[in-house]
């Protein structure tokens, strides 16, 4: 067999899984005994981190260009997605890492990063501070400070952050502080804060926050008193640590996304076995048409999710220059979508005892755990805000069809090379609109093609043509959007949620598209009408027979879920 | 939106735009829009700025970093620098 790229994409993610399937065999670090005592007592997995540092995990959280083995943002994706189908408080604490260092690839001096790079690959954990105690995801008003020192040089870091993950236990600290009195977007920097280099009195922790999920990991904050920092320590030049950390989460986004896909695939293979082994009055729970049809429906919401996913990892190397976009829908919709099957399961199975089935109430604590997918590292509304800020130059990219031809069939295309990241590619603004989205007329016309040529069912294009319908709807509705500075009308939220779901079933097309022969249409087919289904568009009742298809695949091979991102670049479990 | 002389923005017509554009988002006269003023105390945040930004990229038709608007915060000191960058890049 010859090696494909989609094989070299697998080959770490194959092995990891592999891994961890061991490692959570009974008396493993991840075994679900072990995990579920941690939880309940609020401690943290340190056995199950240090497992994933034995097995090299932070390489790739380390660019290649500075030593380690991230040449591939879709690899790190799915590597925190194979952790998270295990455990997602384990993910999100080992995670943070690479989330916390990627400001410094993408703004850092090369040497800087180089060294900050030997030290991850060594197992060093990295962290991100940004929020503080009275101001939530308002950036602009943190009041943690630095100064310049005169004379010796370096800068001096005084105040609190708080509420960040892994603070308290990180070797390192990505840190937001105003470096000019009167604030403003110019007035704000980011420093590499290296613990190790600091007085002992010079910080101080602050206590573990009880949380609802991910109730071992270290969510707690720091405060700096007078901190002295090397002038080495900065990340770019002054000034420059708003614009920075935004272009950074355009990147980090992407990781949040495999978490929260990872929760999805554990959710819904937890759900099947359950199914599978109990039955309501005599009928096994498989075999309940409304139980199989919800199955079904949450197996089609996490497909879409995945459609989305695949090709916002691949877009932060083939449209960086959209990533405003891509990531902002990406952040928001993945988690949604998990946020809703875990509901729609809980529902469905909950009364027949989904969650006591378990003894080591996996189920429960997944649910907690996931919430927070949502909520960090740019919430849901921060990112459909910025979605709405950016409608009226959607709606006139998508009137005009202007887009990224390129780029856009090296993101939808899995076997496509993808060309290395360049950082100084983002942009706050992106200046093409989205191309997933304004391609979506002409991929349309292409599956009314393939049906005209017997290539497509008459079905499938009946479905793609609704979902381009309520497309043109949407960007019409997106373009009377008009509002004075911080006064987003409520509506343009439901906007930006069905624009999510427009930008997911595009996604689906486009990589169907790209793989005919990998993907069956039955997938496509469920992608579309659960998206129509969500955005509140017509769909036949014989249309929606297609979820109890995917509830076959879902329960015919217990411990898989059916997955749209296996199945397009090889399967790797 | 007024309809502008696509072929040449100068610092003057990109100026007069910007005002127009400043004063339709924030609902005041143009009049009322001192050139030499910060537009966020106007109430014009730093991320909402940026939707201006893309509006006036969209309408002369150019592409500029949308940071400019952080480095030159006055409809004066934008209009000059947009001025200024359309010239080098032609």
């Amino acid at each position: 067999m010859t090696v494909t790229p989609a094989a070299a994409v697998a080959a770490p993610v194959t092995e990891l899984t592999r891994l961890l399937g061991e490692l959570a065999a009974p008396g493993g670090p991840f075994s679900g005994e072990r995990l579920a005592a941690l939880d309940e007592r609020e401690a943290f997995p340190a056995d199950a981190c240090r497992a994933l540092d034995d097995f090299g995990l932070p390489r790739y959280y380390v660019p290649a260009e500075h030593g380690g083995a991230l040449d591939d943002f879709g690899v790190v994706t799915r590597l925190l997605r194979a952790v998270s189908r295990v455990d997602l408080t384990v993910a999100a604490a080992h995670g943070k890492t690479y989330l916390g260092a990627v400001a410094t690839w993408i703004a850092g001096d090369p040497r800087r990063a180089a060294r900050l790079g030997r030290r991850i690959r060594e197992g060093a954990v990295v962290s991100c501070a940004l929020t503080e105690r009275h101001h939530g995801s308002d950036l602009l008003a943190g009041e943690v400070t630095a100064e310049r020192v005169d004379g010796d040089g370096g800068w001096r870091l005084t105040g609190e952050k708080w509420l960040i993950n892994n603070i308290t236990r990180a070797d390192l600290v990505t840190v937001l502080a105003r470096t000019s009195p009167e604030g403003g977007p110019r007035g704000f920097s980011l420093f590499l804060v290296d613990k190790e280099r600091l007085a002992p009195d010079a910080l101080s922790p602050l206590p573990k926050v009880p949380t609802y999920g991910i109730r071992g990991a270290d969510i707690s904050g720091l405060a700096f008193h007078d901190a002295m920092l090397p002038d080495d320590a900065l990340i770019g030049a002054p000034g420059q640590g708003l614009e920075i950390i935004l272009k950074a989460l355009h990147v980090t986004r992407t990781g949040c996304m495999g978490m929260s896909l990872g929760a999805g695939d554990h959710a819904l293979e937890l759900a099947a076995r359950f199914a599978a082994e109990t039955a309501d009055r005599g009928t096994p729970l498989a075999q309940v048409p409304h139980v199989r049809r919800e199955l079904g429906e949450a197996v089609a919401g996490l497909l879409l999710a995945e459609a989305a996913g695949v090709v916002a990892a691949r877009s932060v190397h083939a449209l960086t220059g959209e990533m405003s976009v891509v990531s902002a829908v990406a952040k928001a919709f993945v988690p949604a979508q998990v946020d809703d099957l875990v509901a729609r399961l809980l529902h469905t199975l909950g009364p027949y005892g989904l969650t006591d089935a378990d003894p080591h109430g996996r189920f429960a604590k997944l649910e907690r755990d996931h919430r927070i997918i949502g909520i960090f590292d740019g919430s849901s509304l921060v990112n459909r805000n910025a979605l709405i800020d950016q409608f009226p130059r959607l709606a006139r990219a998508y009137r005009k069809g202007r887009r990224d031809e390129t780029g856009l069939a090296e993101a939808t295309d899995v076997r496509a090379p993808l060309r290395p990241f360049r950082p100084e590619a983002l942009s706050l603004l992106s200046g093409t609109g989205a191309s997933v989205v304004a391609a979506l007329p002409s991929a349309v016309d292409r599956v009314h093609d393939l049906a005209a040529s017997g290539g497509a069912s008459g079905g499938l294009a009946t479905l793609a043509e609704g979902i381009r319908r309520a497309t043109d709807g949407l960007h019409e509705r997106m373009a009377t959007i008009r509002y004075s500075p911080r006064a987003v009308p409520g509506h343009a939220f439901g906007l930006a949620e069905q624009y999510e779901l427009c930008f997911a079933a595009a996604a689906a097309v486009h990589l169907w598209l790209s793989r005919p022969d990998r993907v069956d249409e039955t997938w496509l087919r469920a992608c579309l009408v659960k998206a129509l289904t969500d955005l509140g568009e017509p769909v036949e009742a014989a249309d929606r027979d297609v979820f109890d298809a995917l509830t076959d695949v879902l329960l015919s091979a217990p411990g898989t879920v059916p997955s749209l991102l296996d199945s397009l670049e090889g399967a790797a479990r | 939106m007024p309809e502008s002389d696509l072929e040449t923005p100068t610092a003057g017509s990109l100026a007069r735009w910007l005002t127009d554009c400043v004063a339709s988002h924030l609902e005041r006269p143009v009049d009322t829009i001192d050139p030499s003023v910060p537009l966020s105390d106007y109430g014009l945040d730093s991320l909402y700025a940026l939707s201006v930004i893309a509006e006036l990229e969209d309408h002369f038709d150019i592409s500029v970093d949308p940071a400019l608007m952080w480095d030159n915060p006055t409809v004066d000191a934008l209009s000059k620098a947009l001025a200024d960058e359309l010239a080098v890049n032609g």
